[in-house]
């Protein structure tokens, strides 16, 4: 007599693969909803009419006519404008290229006083950073509203301003790549029985030349860019025409102002990427 | 016998190019319309408004400067949300792979466009519909984020490891999944990180919005320069630096806890 198989027992294994449970979710689901959840209600707080910006779709629908007429204007280029916006471009080209020869100079010793491999003194190298710190949080258009007022209209607030804010982003930025350099031909240096003066010029600064370069560069651009804007509080360059052009509200004048620092932020973007490429 | 030593590499470049730097510096120098004179004086001048700002700040409006950092802060933020509304999607069809070619070149060419104008001018366009409220600036900035977060974002997702987008595509998922699960968990570290980042440079554009009079503290900055209260200035200045340093402190903790992971502790347990 032989006894039936039951069925169920055919698959034991199918039986207990359908059985097990699946391993448990990782923890800590509920972070990014949790994160996600508070931007929305800073979002939320930061939109709302009484504390925040007041987000509100009326007055964009009813100034849309005169924005729309405005806007139509600025895709009128008046091309008649353009001679006049020749000298102040070339004033703010100037101011950029004085700007970042300035602060190249200053900045390259202050780069290695705030390097650790560069300066062992703690002491003199805090001081820098702290005082670099405090000056790279100040925007530089801050900077020279406020020089305007202490040394008057022109082109040197503008410079002063842009040189402050300069020598601020190259020391970070190299005082940086220098403590990401190799410590040993430092360490050669001094084993030779070098000054700390003797190491930084015969092995820390070769070492350094071509970020160096690449960051003034990037400070060049960053000194064309911001150098239109800068003549808005009155410190000269293109700026000024900015300003002007925009309280008579002419905005075909204002779109070839526009195009202008365009062509040229750009046609300096890829100039200043060739050289790179060429460094590294 | 007297060893030959080797010839010096030419440095005929290094030096023409080195000219040329010189020739155009000492060109601008000679060129820029400026009073020389005035130079001599400076540092005394100097000296005496920075006297005149810190000796003395004036706490009595620290009230009102505190409430104008609010609404920079806030304009900053609220651009920084629009803008990454905005720019996601947008950097997704900038990247290569997931939007057709035209539309991945023209996007990558609008976030260039955009990055080369400054906020404050993309501001003045956008005041003649919103008028000199807060949120034109918030506006500008999301606009001007664009730029930045377009082209951070495309350039992350064209670094993200190709295997796991290959595996959920030939898994059938759609563009969306593939997004979700093959883009998403290894881009989004980099995202979130230039997003705060984002966030760092729009709370410093934000202060300079104010110039234009568009509210917050650059505002208030220019009013009092302009009135020559340079007690309230030296209390402005000393505001804007410690809330930046403060919400860069705060930005960039994030930004490392981020990118570097959760500190490792308890590895006993």
């Amino acid at each position: 007599m032989t006894v039936p198989e039951p069925a169920f027992a055919l698959a034991p294994e199918r039986k207990k693969a359908a059985s097990a449970t699946p391993p448990p979710r990782p923890a800590g689901r509920w972070k990014p909803w949790l994160a996600f959840g508070v931007i929305a209600v800073i979002t939320a707080v930061t939109l709302s009419p009484q504390v925040g910006i007041a987000f509100s779709f009326d007055a964009i629908v009813r100034n849309w006519q005169n924005g729309a007429a405005k806007i139509v204007q600025l895709l009128q280029p008046d091309w008649s404008f353009f001679p006049r916006t020749i000298p102040p471009m070339l004033e703010t080209l100037e101011m950029a290229v004085i700007a970042t020869a300035v602060s190249t100079v200053i900045a390259l010793p202050l780069s290695l006083w705030a390097a650790r491999l560069t300066n062992p003194n703690w002491v003199g190298r805090g001081l820098v950073r702290v005082i670099l710190n405090v000056v790279r949080a100040v925007p530089e258009l801050l900077y020279a509203a406020i020089l305007v007022a202490m040394v008057g209209v022109g082109a040197l607030p503008g410079i002063l301003a842009l040189v402050l804010f300069n020598v601020g982003i190259i020391v970070k930025l190299v005082s940086e790549a220098i403590e990401s350099n190799d410590a040993g031909p430092l360490e050669a240096g001094r084993a030779a029985g070098g000054t700390q003066a003797q190491i930084n010029r015969a092995v820390a600064l070769p070492d350094v030349w071509p970020s160096f370069v690449n960051q003034v560069l990037y400070v060049l651009e960053l000194n064309v860019r911001s150098g239109t804007v800068l003549g808005l509080v009155g410190a000269g360059g293109i700026g000024l025409l900015i300003d002007a052009v925009r309280t008579y509200f002419r905005y075909d004048q204002l779109s070839v102002i526009i195009l202008e620092v365009l062509v040229v932020v750009i046609l300096l973007e890829l100039v200043s990427s060739a050289i790179r490429k060429r460094l590294v | 016998m007297s060893a030959v030593a080797p010839p010096r590499p030419s440095r005929t470049r290094t030096r023409l190019v080195a000219s040329v730097v010189c020739v155009v510096v000492v060109v601008a120098f000679w060129s820029v319309d400026i009073n020389w004179a005035r130079l001599g004086n400076l540092p005394s001048e100097i000296v005496r408004y920075l006297w005149l700002m810190f000796s003395a700040p004036d706490w009595s409006k620290l009230g009102e400067a505190l409430y104008q950092t609010w609404r920079s802060v806030e304009m900053a933020w609220v651009g920084t949300v629009f803008g990454i509304i905005i720019a996601t999607p947008l950097s997704f069809l900038a990247a290569k792979g997931f939007g057709p070619p035209p539309v991945q070149a023209a996007l990558r060419g609008v976030f260039a466009v955009i990055r080369a104008v400054p906020e404050i001018i993309i501001a003045i366009i956008i005041l003649s519909v919103t008028g000199l409220t807060p949120l034109t600036g918030a506006l500008a900035l999301a606009v001007g984020g664009i730029g930045t977060l377009g082209k951070w974002g495309f350039e992350s997702i064209d670094g993200v490891p190709r295997g796991p987008i290959e595996a959920v595509r030939a898994a059938g998922g759609s563009t969306s999944q593939v997004l979700r699960w093959g883009v998403w968990p290894s881009a989004s570290p980099e995202f979130l990180s230039f997003w705060l980042y984002r966030f760092e440079i729009n709370v410093r554009a934000s202060a300079v919005l104010g110039l234009i009079g568009v509210g917050g503290i650059g505002d208030m900055l220019t009013s009092y320069t302009q009135y020559r209260q340079w007690g309230v200035v030296g209390m402005l200045l000393i505001v804007v630096v410690i809330v930046t340093i403060a919400l860069d402190a705060i930005s960039g903790a994030i930004r490392r806890r981020i990118t570097e992971g959760a500190p490792v502790h308890d590895l006993e347990r």
